[in-house]
Formats: C-alpha cells, structure tokens, sequence
C-alpha cells in the first residue's frame, strides 16, 4: 500500500538538477563546482564560466548523453585573459 | 615605498588551456614586482597538468609565488605537482612563506591553501563524529599554520596567499548554503594577528573581489572567473596621487577578447 509517486515521466526536476551539478563536478571529464543549472519552463540552462571553449563542448556532450531526454540549453562563457588595463592602488 | 603585485588564481589549466594566459604574462616584468596565483591552478592535480602550469607560468621574468587549491589535490598526486612547479622556479607555499627584495622593499608572502569551516556564529565546529572534528581540525591546523608563517617573516611588507577565503565579503554571488566549503573565519583570524597588508585568495568562482577583515587588513578574491583578466595588479605601499584606480602605463591597447 505504498503511495509510489509515479508520473512516468522519468525523476522530479530537482533530482536532476541535483545530478547534473554533480556529474559536472565529480566527472574527471568536465570538473567544473561552477556551473548553475537553472530550471526554466521548457528546459534546464546551464550557467556559468569555462577557461576554454573544448570545456563547454564537453560539458554539453556529457550533459546530453546521461540525460538524453532532458531538453538543456548552454548560456557557459569562456573566461577573458587579457593583460588588465587598470591598476588598483592600495595604502 | 610601493610594490606592484600581479595575482590571479583558478586558472585550472589543462593542455586546452596553454597559451590564453601567456601574451598578457608577458607584460608582467614592465608592471609588476611578483606574480601571485591563488591555487586551482589545475583541473584535476595531475603530474601532466602541472606541466601545463610550469610552461604557462614559468620563466617569467618576475617571481612567481603559488599555493595549490582543492583541484589541485583531486588525484593525490600533491608531491608530484609540487616538484614540476618547483623544477620551473614556481615557489609552492603551504603554511611557510619567502621573502622577496623588491624595488619598493621586502615583501614578505606568507601562504596556506586553507580550508572550509564557515564563518563566525555559522560555523562547522570541533564537535561530535570524527569526520566532523578531521574537518575542524583540518580549519584550524590551516589556519595557525598561516597565523605562524605571517608572524615569522623579517620584511617591509606582509602578503597573505590563500585558496580558501578569509572573510565572507567576497563570497557574495555565491550561495549562501555553500559558504562553509568556501573558507573560514579563522584564515581571517590568522591574517589579522600580523600586520599584514593584503589578502588573497581565489576559490569562490561566483564570488567577487573586494572584502576586509575584521582587523581592517583589505582582501582580494583574485579567481580568474571573478576578475575575468589574465591577473589583476596591485599597487600596495604608500601612494603620492590618491586615486583608486589608475590606468596601466602600457602603449598597445589591442586586445583579444574571446
Ligand atoms: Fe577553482
Ligand atoms: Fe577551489
């Protein structure tokens, strides 16, 4: 007499929030502790900011294959290095 | 007396990495004394990822100063990393630190990867199971041995170089949830038992960069996601115009923005 919470419609969205974040930290693969899943009406967005662009592509590979039935969409960045063109002074 | 530190941290190289850093590292002997790097310099601490960071940042023509950061312990392979970084005249502090003359005086680095633990009155404390107390105590251990190595140096001017983050200031951005895995209250404690300076730490990718500590020493969140430039410079030491913030004394103005 369980009340199994059953929609058929794979896990509740937070689980799979959850998982990704942590695949895109614990998989040797993509390491990445900052990248935000944001959870919109229609897929979940991927935030945040890599060192180069092989990193987002890899990130969106590993994404989509564990999770081929969620639609995900990428707003990842990668990060400027440029020499600075300000200083800041300090007493 | 001034002198001109150039830091950043989490640069968390790997061979898709080498190269982006090194055009703008190449200016750094007209504007600055040192290079500091705030730890996470590799993605998973491998002996071939510290290659990356030993042709990306050595033979600079200016000291270059680093602690290690979490990454850069994932593969347990610490001793490794250090020796590559070594091999290519990159100082590796951990609770110690080294004196460097320059033009404006001794500068003075004191520096410790650190640890979580949270903040004041939010903090992990040293109590119940024994996974707990390791974690405190692995806080605490961290942060005397910064406090120790700070008070040690004989020099003009005092540095702290940290992964973790002495205060929560420069944190905010980050979830408040996770503060405890980003730093502790006690590397504030430590910083503040010396006269120090400046503080640096990374760590906090989603942080942003200016804090103080209690004691009113300035921190720098220097994490290469924060800044978002190759390294930012300091000019620290007494100041003869009072602006904040001043332009680089530099000709070229093209730069590559990807
Ligand atoms: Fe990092
Ligand atoms: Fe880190």
């Amino acid at each position: 007499m369980s009340h199994h919470r059953d929609s058929g419609a794979g896990p509740p969205d937070e689980y799979v929030e959850a998982e990704i974040h942590r695949l895109l930290a614990e998989d040797p693969a993509v390491a990445e502790q900052g990248i935000t899943v944001v959870r919109r009406e229609r897929a979940l967005v991927l935030y945040g900011e890599v060192e180069s662009p092989h990193r987002r592509a890899e990130i969106l590979r590993r994404v989509a294959e564990r999770f081929p039935d969620v639609p995900i969409t990428s707003d990842i960045g990668v990060i400027r290095a440029q020499a600075p063109t300000e200083i800041e002074q300090l007493p | 007396m001034v002198i001109r530190i150039a830091a950043v941290g989490d640069v968390h190289l790997d061979e898709d990495v080498v190269g982006r850093f090194r055009p703008a590292l190449e200016e750094l002997p007209d504007c600055a004394d040192v290079l500091l790097l705030a730890g996470d310099l590799t993605r998973h601490g491998t002996e071939s990822e510290a290659r990356c960071v030993a042709q990306e940042f050595g033979g600079l023509g200016v000291p270059v100063v680093t602690v290690l950061g979490n990454h850069d312990h994932q593969c347990d392979q610490v001793p490794q990393v250090v020796k590559v970084l070594e091999d290519a005249g990159i100082t590796v502090l951990e609770g110690n630190g080294v004196v460097l003359d320059c033009a404006g005086g001794r500068l003075g680095i004191a520096g410790v990867k650190g640890f979580g633990g949270g903040f004041a009155g939010r903090c992990a404390s040293d109590f119940g199971e024994p996974e707990m107390k390791a974690f405190v105590r692995t806080t605490n251990e961290s942060a005397e041995s910064l406090g120790k190595a700070l008070r040690s140096l004989d020099c003009d001017m005092l540095v702290a170089l940290t992964h973790y983050s002495p205060v929560p200031d420069t944190l905010a951005g980050e979830p408040l949830e996770i503060y405890p895995f980003l730093g502790s209250y006690q590397l504030g404690q430590a910083i503040d038992s010396a006269p120090t300076a400046l503080a640096l730490h990374g760590h906090a990718h989603a942080g942003t960069e200016r804090g103080t500590t209690p004691g009113g020493v300035r921190v720098r969140n220097v994490a290469h996601p924060v800044i978002k430039q190759a390294y930012s410079v300091f000019h620290v030491g007494d100041q003869h115009d009072s602006d904040q913030v001043s332009p680089i004394g530099r000709s070229g103005s093209q730069r590559s923005w990807s």
